[in-house]
């Protein structure tokens, strides 16, 4: 067992002037966040925050993103994770460039993204126009939502997960086929079991992600009231249109959805085992 | 036979790490393969089980070309430098995992697992997770789990180095003890030279991607057949030597050395490789110099010790003459001095010293050309 001293265990308990200059700093950051925050809690009572979340809209547009975004976690699961798997085990070329292309919806802007799925989406884009000789629309539709969100959400799980799989130090894999094991083997006794905090981790902030989106899925989805309207939208629509006790009603909840399950994320899914083999 | 390296070439980034490597591991030999750090060892091992594949040559297990074969179809058995036990399993699962791995049945496992926790002294520790386990208990833990399917051989890749100096002794023992109940085949590759003399049936040298000389323990040690592998072993004392004259059973040469200031003559055995030749390379093994305070005759010579430096139960004295260091070990009880100044004889025989032929034999010593004068040109 490991009895050397740690050097997070060591304490300077002296401040410079310095250390009181980053605080003060860290002190002016934080408390322009706060004040954001508080600011949504004191635009509304109690009492009409209850009368919003009762508004079949409001609930509709709560179901709308729940139902999408639990759909878009489930896809970004099947198709993320051998992304994630290839590209951090195995050696091929042009993986630096794939690499990259999971960082570009990321950065993109989402109106940007939304455009670029509109435009191959619509009636006259490429599948689009494949997808109309069955009938089946994804522009102004919960389809389009899905893509949306898939598009602009899935590679912060891909990351995650694809940082998780490459932590496995490469010996213990080597020892797991030295052993005997098959890829398959190897994958579901060890690479599954040891990247499983970075997945449920991958899998929060997509899903965190997905709730919150709103500029690919505008422009993708529209905006029907009670068909395409979501939480983010909803918050939109209202707050141009005046009904900002509607808006911040539903910003609560998705600020709340977001608050919890991040800390949920901290709490929970801290790597156990470290290393220690 | 266990293992048949045949002309194996491994190059990195276009440098050449092996070349043209031939070796062959006997059917339950203890073989250490020794050489410095950075020379190919882990990647020769790493061949040998199918994790690197080579540029060049043949893999042959239990007389198979297995070049092909994945490192799971090879069965053989690998323990890495840092145990590479999963953290995720407790003691008796990582010994089981290849067992599950290959499909044996539940109730063996468990048979099988409690003999190899038996044999390596865990049978106590069987439900901890590794990150609750001392260093040597993980390397006991890997050598089991490594062990368990029964491999046709045993990789070891410096599976002690990262361990301290008692509990590696004590893995050592454990070690020796365990091949000797299994009888199983292990290539052991490590860059101490005493772990390799404690250790090996034979010891392979290493050295710049080239086996330097295949030998038992005390054959490389005593008889190194280049300057490399008598340094290497800590046979410190490599020499020039011009022949002087042959005197039948002895031959005398001058030494040249290029730090010598004065002239220096020493008398060694006779060789058949001296014959013809006028320069010769000797070594001298720190050992076989005794230090003393009167002059023996012969390859005596009046020193002045500049350094002493306890290790273990001995002491290794440097002492220098003419410019010329020479290194002698001498137990602790044996040499008694006061001062780092004071003058002690370096006293020899001939039959000490030996000639670095650099020769690629593969003989025993007895066949050797430099030893048997069957072989004189």
């Amino acid at each position: 067992m490991d009895k050397s001293p740690k050097v997070d265990q060591m304490e300077t308990k002296q401040f410079t002037l310095f250390d009181i200059l980053l605080t003060l700093l860290t002190v002016i950051f934080f408390a322009f966040i706060i004040l954001v925050f508080l600011m949504l809690f004191t635009a509304v009572s109690a009492n009409q925050l209850l009368r919003q979340l009762s508004s079949p809209l409001v609930l509709a547009s709560i179901r709308i993103s729940l139902q999408t975004s639990l759909i878009v976690v489930c896809l970004t699961f099947f198709f993320g994770f051998p992304v994630a798997y290839l590209l951090s085990l195995k050696t091929f070329k042009g993986r630096e460039f794939l690499d990259s292309l999971i960082d570009l919806p990321i950065v993109l802007p989402p109106l940007v993204s939304g455009l670029a799925l509109l435009i191959l989406f619509g009636g006259d884009g490429m599948i689009g126009k494949i997808l109309g000789h069955w009938d089946i629309r994804i522009i102004f539709s919960q389809k389009g939502i899905i893509c949306a969100q898939l598009f602009v959400s899935a590679p912060f799980f891909i990351k995650t997960v694809k940082e998780s799989i490459a932590a496995i130090p490469k010996e213990i894999i080597a020892a797991s086929a030295t052993l005997g094991a098959s890829s398959f083997y190897t994958f579901r006794r060890l690479i599954l079991p040891l990247s499983k905090n970075g997945i449920l981790a991958g899998l929060a902030m997509t899903w965190t992600r997905a709730m919150g989106e709103f500029g690919a899925t505008s422009m993708v989805a529209g905006c029907i009231p009670g068909q395409t309207e979501t939480m983010t939208i909803g918050i939109y629509m209202n707050a141009m249109s005046g009904n900002l006790e509607a808006a911040v009603a539903v910003g609560i909840i998705l600020l709340g959805f977001s608050f919890i399950s991040l800390l949920i994320l901290k709490i929970r899914f801290k790597r156990s085992y470290g290393y220690h083999y | 036979m266990g293992i048949i390296i045949k002309n194996i070439c491994k190059s990195f980034a276009k440098q050449a790490v092996l070349e043209n490597l031939s070796l062959t591991v006997g059917k339950g030999e203890f073989h250490v393969i020794l050489g410095p750090s950075g020379e190919g060892k882990s990647t020769l091992l790493g061949i040998m089980a199918g994790l690197i594949q080579p540029d060049y040559g043949d893999v042959y297990i239990r007389h198979q070309r297995v070049n092909k074969f994945a490192p799971e179809k090879r069965k053989i058995g690998f323990v890495f430098q840092n145990h590479a036990l999963f953290p995720h399993l407790t003691v008796y699962e990582n010994i089981a995992y290849g067992l599950r791995a290959r499909g044996i049945n539940g109730k063996k496992i468990i048979k099988i697992v409690a003999h190899y926790l038996k044999l390596v002294k865990l049978q106590e520790l069987h439900n901890r997770y590794p990150f609750q386990l001392s260093g040597g208990q993980k390397q006991r833990t890997a050598i089991a789990r490594a062990l368990a399917f029964e491999p046709d051989a045993l990789l070891m890749d410096e599976p002690l180095s990262h361990l301290d100096v008692l509990e590696r002794e004590r893995i050592r023992d454990e070690l020796k003890r365990i091949q000797a109940a299994t009888q199983v085949t292990i290539c052991y590759v490590t860059h101490d030279h005493s772990e390799a003399a404690a250790l090996a049936d034979r010891i392979s040298i290493l050295h710049r991607g080239r086996i330097e000389q295949v030998e038992q323990p005390e054959d490389i040690f005593y008889h190194p057949k280049t300057a490399f592998v008598a340094e290497f072993v800590g046979a410190d004392n490599v020499f020039n030597a011009e022949l002087v004259r042959a005197n039948g059973d002895t031959t005398t040469f001058n030494l040249n050395s290029p730090e010598l200031t004065g002239q220096l003559e020493i008398e060694a055995r006779t060789y058949p490789v001296f014959a013809g030749k006028t320069e010769q390379k000797l070594c001298l093994h720190p050992e076989k110099i005794v230090v003393s305070h009167t002059s023996n005759g012969k390859n005596s010579f009046l020193v002045r010790i500049i350094d002493v430096v306890p290790q273990g139960a001995v002491f290794k004295v440097t002492g220098e003459i003419s410019g010329l260091k020479l290194r002698a070990v001498v137990p602790k009880a044996a040499f008694k001095i006061n001062s780092h100044t004071e003058k002690s004889w370096f006293c020899f025989s001939p039959d000490a010293l030996h000639p670095l032929c650099g020769r690629s034999c593969r003989a025993a010593i007895s066949q050797r050309a430099c030893n048997n004068p069957k072989f004189l040109l």
